[in-house]
């Protein structure tokens, strides 16, 4: 029985790593074999990004060596999927290897495509890479005043970051005592300033109090980035002396150029984690096209149905449990407070008060996810 | 739902009121000297020392090490050993290096304790070539 | 020749059905037909809210059996 997982990222690796375990004996007597093809030898802790642009962490902290944190009984290649031949159960690699497979897993994770807004790219600064994160904070370290403009793209991962976006830079121009000098104005492309019905509740009277600007069904259509300013498909436009962009999401190239989903976007079950017609094709992570926020939390709980699943069909022949839809997401709500939402297919999430224990334990989690990646929490 | 159960404050004795205040005192205080550098590095220890201790349990030969060596028996071999040596490499410092040749050997020989350390030695090889005799029939 | 889209956002709250539809909106043809399931009662009001203002076509809205189906046009 040959388990083939296919990307490196939060999902894959607790995939790989919760299967390593569950199956470690069939692994020894050669009755299941185990790989893993990633397109790096890193990986890295993605919350760490927003840190990053504003100086709180710095880039090597990001990243891990993947190998390191996978169990010894896993196969692992740094060999990126440059096709996927699912009729034929098998894929082949950038080095012109071919992986068969009994059971595939895809977790190939997303990206962002600025270049599909005109003038985004040249004009807007970003914390979604590694690169853009420390340009934006060098930006955010020359920045001495005027007016910061916030736009948001659709679809995005991470569905709170442009709210703790907001209460971060506040923090950070009150700390350099210039917060006065600066107004910021926050554009979402929805008809209230978040989706999520009660984080906009919650956030709404904060951002009153931050002294925030807000403007709702705002669409990013264009950005000029000589003339600093950027449009919107409901004609309206803001002018900026800086612009940050949360920019819209594609999946990864690989994915649309094997015709596996529009957009890069994989159709999933939303139970099983099966994709559309391929019973032996699991896919999470933000590769689904599934309507669940595409954050780390997702994937983890993803990886953990999907693992428990394939052990048990290789054990017993059947899956045992569904993904139920449970998400648990930390929110930094600046002056070292913090809360979180969490949720599933049954139940909205129900925001607690920010409190400072709450933004310890978001501390605490950025060392734990180590930990967690490793399939020991 | 709550458990909650009403006391009338004046029913407190004092001393205990005031052991709740510097309680409350206490936990404001540790509050207030609680950083991000702390919880980081407090939360690092524990996820290293759980990805080690994962590793340690699952050290099959680690783990059978440790069942030997809970052994009384064990225990004493070590300690005997190690003071064996010890006792040994006083001796060596005080005694003139050997010479050589059968003289020598016959003057060495004349140590009734040396003799006990062959005898030792020897029956320590007998049992051990036995054991790894066994081990390769059975496949060891 | 345009293409009828169904999507499927009952039960989930983050990112929610309207930002589902804005999703599938990009990747959809001028004159294709989008029809949106949701559970969230807010979606009633806040889909056509955002279809009127970015430009598009509202063909219709109704809820069967606790379920909303918004029928969206994409105009441009």
């Amino acid at each position: 029985m040959r388990i083939l997982i296919v990307g490196g990222g939060t999902g894959g690796t607790i995939v790989a790593n919760n299967l390593a375990r569950r199956l470690s004996a069939e692994i020894r007597n050669r009755k299941v074999r185990l790989t893993m093809l990633s397109a790096s030898d890193r990986h890295m802790y993605q919350p760490g990004l927003l840190y990053v642009a504003f100086g709180q962490m710095t880039p090597d902290q990001l990243y891990r060596d993947q190998r390191g944190l996978l169990e010894p009984n896993i196969d692992f290649h740094v060999d990126p999927v440059e096709k996927f031949q699912l009729d034929k159960n098998q894929v082949t690699t950038k080095s012109g290897k071919t992986y068969e497979y009994d059971i595939l897993v895809i977790a190939t994770g997303s990206r962002i495509v600025p270049e599909t807004v005109p003038g985004l790219a040249e004009g807007a600064e970003t914390f979604y890479t590694e690169a853009t994160a420390v340009k934006m904070f060098k930006r955010l370290r020359e920045f001495e005043g005027g007016r910061i403009a916030v736009v948001v793209g659709v679809p995005h991962k991470c569905p709170i970051a442009p709210v703790e976006l907001i209460f971060s830079m506040h923090d950070y121009f009150k700390a350099r005592g210039i917060r006065d000098k600066v107004s910021i104005k926050y554009h979402y492309p929805i008809g209230r300033m978040h989706t999520i019905e009660n984080v906009a509740k919650w956030a709404k009277p904060e951002f009153d109090r931050m002294g925030i600007e807000i403007e709702t069904l705002f669409n990013v259509k264009e950005v000029d980035a000589e003339h600093k300013v950027v449009r919107s498909e409901e004609g309206t436009e803001t002018q900026y002396d800086l612009l940050i962009a949360i920019p819209p999401h594609k999946g990864m190239e690989v994915i649309e150029d094997n015709n596996l989903g529009m957009g890069g976007w994989i159709p999933t079950d939303r139970f099983k984690l099966t994709m559309k017609d391929r019973d032996n094709v699991y896919v999470l992570g933000d590769t689904t096209n599934l309507p669940v926020s595409k954050t780390g939390s997702a994937a983890h709980f993803e990886a953990e149905v999907v693992s428990e699943n394939i052990a048990s069909i290789i054990k017993i022949g059947t899956p045992v449990r569904d993904y139920d839809g449970k998400v648990y997401c930390f929110i930094e709500a600046g002056h070292d407070r913090a809360t979180y939402a969490m949720f599933n297919y049954q139940n909205p999430p129900d925001l607690k008060p920010a409190t400072k224990p709450m933004h310890w334990f978001k501390t605490a989690y950025n060392q734990m996810y180590w930990t967690s990646v490793r399939g020991l929490l | 739902m709550t458990t909650q159960t009403e006391v009338r404050l004046d029913a407190i004795p004092t001393e205990d009121l005031q052991r709740l205040v510097e309680f409350a005192q206490l936990v404001t205080a540790a509050r207030d000297a609680m950083s991000d550098e702390i919880v980081h590095r407090l939360a690092g220890a524990f996820s290293e020392g759980m990805t080690l201790l994962d590793r340690l349990t699952r050290n099959e030969g680690l783990m059978r090490l440790l069942q030997v060596l809970d052994r009384q028996e064990s225990q004493n071999f070590l300690i005997a050993l190690s003071d064996a040596i010890h006792r040994s490499s006083q001796e060596i410092s005080a005694a003139p290096p050997a010479v050589g040749g059968i003289g020598c050997t016959l003057r060495v020989m004349r140590d009734p304790g040396i003799l006990e350390g062959l005898r030792l030695m020897s029956l320590i090889g007998k049992h051990l070539s036995h054991s790894l005799r066994e081990q390769h029939h059975h496949g060891g | 020749m345009s293409e009828n889209k169904i999507i499927d956002a009952r039960d989930t709250y983050c990112p929610g059905p309207l930002m589902e539809l804005i999703t599938y909106m990009k990747q959809a043809s001028v004159g294709d037909t989008l029809e949106l399931l949701s559970t969230d009662e807010g979606s009633a009001a806040d889909v056509p809210e955002w279809v009127n203002k970015v430009g598009h076509e509202m063909l219709g809205s109704e809820k069967v059996d606790g379920v909303w189906h918004l029928k969206i046009r994409k105009a441009k």
